[in-house]
């Protein structure tokens, strides 16, 4: 069974972090000491492990992890 | 002025100013090879625009500001196309801050983007240009006037318009022409992120002394210019294309001469 979106988010954002995350303890990725360019960093590895393109005026009603995850498995079912 | 049957890579080359370059080399005949690195569909559209003016596009995904990323684009290139003609420097990035709040990590993307990537692709361009070429790089006035939370960007540039003088001179004798064009504020998507900081000084940016302010396709036909035989004799100079914006420190109607 392939990992879900929430896992796969979590490994690429500990990748880029160099450390473990634990989303159930934060809200945002600057709770766990983002900074606006690990957020690049993180979307473009989103964007090339899911083939889905983020739109940036969309992102920015995003308010937390959850509704980032929510986003992306949105643009998934959409490229379905 | 012809560039028919030229291979041109344009980094940066679906969006904004690098979009308008693909274009009009395009429309002089050139082949164009569009580096793009986050928006596809943008990337897609550009080439079903260049392939409309009845040359060849080809899409390459790459983050310039990673060497392992420049090297897998010119193998794709070295495959694909076994020659390159035309280099131009397009790609851009960078934090936005004030100096003292700059971070090391906002630096090196920043460095890494603006500056350091023209020279590995220089370095891998200069090995495919067998007959000769023409690299041009897109600077910007904030290489040498200050700008509002442009330090990063500002100081990239100048880096990269040194190394656009040191490239010309030393790939002179293999028939590679260098130069850079230094614009004032672009009417790009890019400005915008700029401009939405109401601190900036915008209405200084929003006209020239020529009238209206610098499009995408003003730098556009000089890249096409200084890839021409016509420009040959131009080595290593950075030309400012601002409307004459910065001449005068004095930007007062009454400075014209055209009173009675």
């Amino acid at each position: 069974m392939p990992a879900s979106v929430e896992e796969t988010v979590k490994e690429i954002a500990a990748k880029i972090l160099h450390k473990d995350v634990d989303f159930s303890a934060v809200n945002n990725f600057k709770d766990l000491g983002a900074d606006s360019l690990d957020i690049v960093q993180i979307m473009v590895k989103v964007e090339d492990t899911y083939n889905i393109e983020m739109v940036d005026e969309e992102m920015q009603g995003l308010a937390n992890i959850k509704d980032f995850i929510a986003y992306i498995e949105r643009k998934i079912a959409e490229k379905k | 002025m012809s560039l028919k049957g030229k291979i041109a890579l344009v980094t940066g080359g679906s969006r904004g100013i690098g979009r308008a370059i693909s274009l009009k080399l395009a429309s002089e005949g050139a082949d164009i090879i569009i580096n793009f690195f986050r928006k596809r569909s943008t990337a897609e559209a550009t080439a079903q625009e260049v392939q409309a003016k009845g040359v060849k596009a080809f899409l390459i995904k790459a983050n310039v500001g990673e060497p392992e990323e420049v090297d897998r684009m010119f193998t794709e290139i070295t495959e694909k196309f076994g020659r390159l003609d035309i280099l131009v420097n397009n790609a851009a990035s960078g934090v936005a801050r004030a100096a003292l709040d700059l971070d090391t990590r906002g630096w090196d993307w920043t460095m890494n983007i603006n500056a350091r990537a023209f020279l590995l692709c220089a370095q891998k361009a200069a090995k495919l240009m067998v007959n000769g070429g023409n690299m041009v790089s897109i600077s910007s006035l904030g290489s040498r006037l200050v700008l509002p939370i442009y330090t990063a960007v500002g100081v990239s540039k100048a880096a990269l318009e040194a190394l656009t003088r040191y490239l010309a001179i030393e790939l002179a004798p293999k028939k590679i022409q260098v130069n850079g064009i230094a614009a004032g504020a672009v009417e790009t998507e890019a400005l915008k992120l700029y401009t939405a900081d109401p601190n900036l000084p915008k209405p200084a940016w929003q006209t020239t002394p020529a009238g209206r302010m610098v499009l995408p396709e003003d730098i556009a036909n000089l890249v096409a210019f200084l890839c021409s035989e016509e420009s040959t004799m131009i080595r290593g100079q950075i030309i400012v294309i601002d409307g004459g914006a910065t001449m005068s420190p004095v930007s007062s109607p009454e400075l014209k001469t055209d009173k009675e």
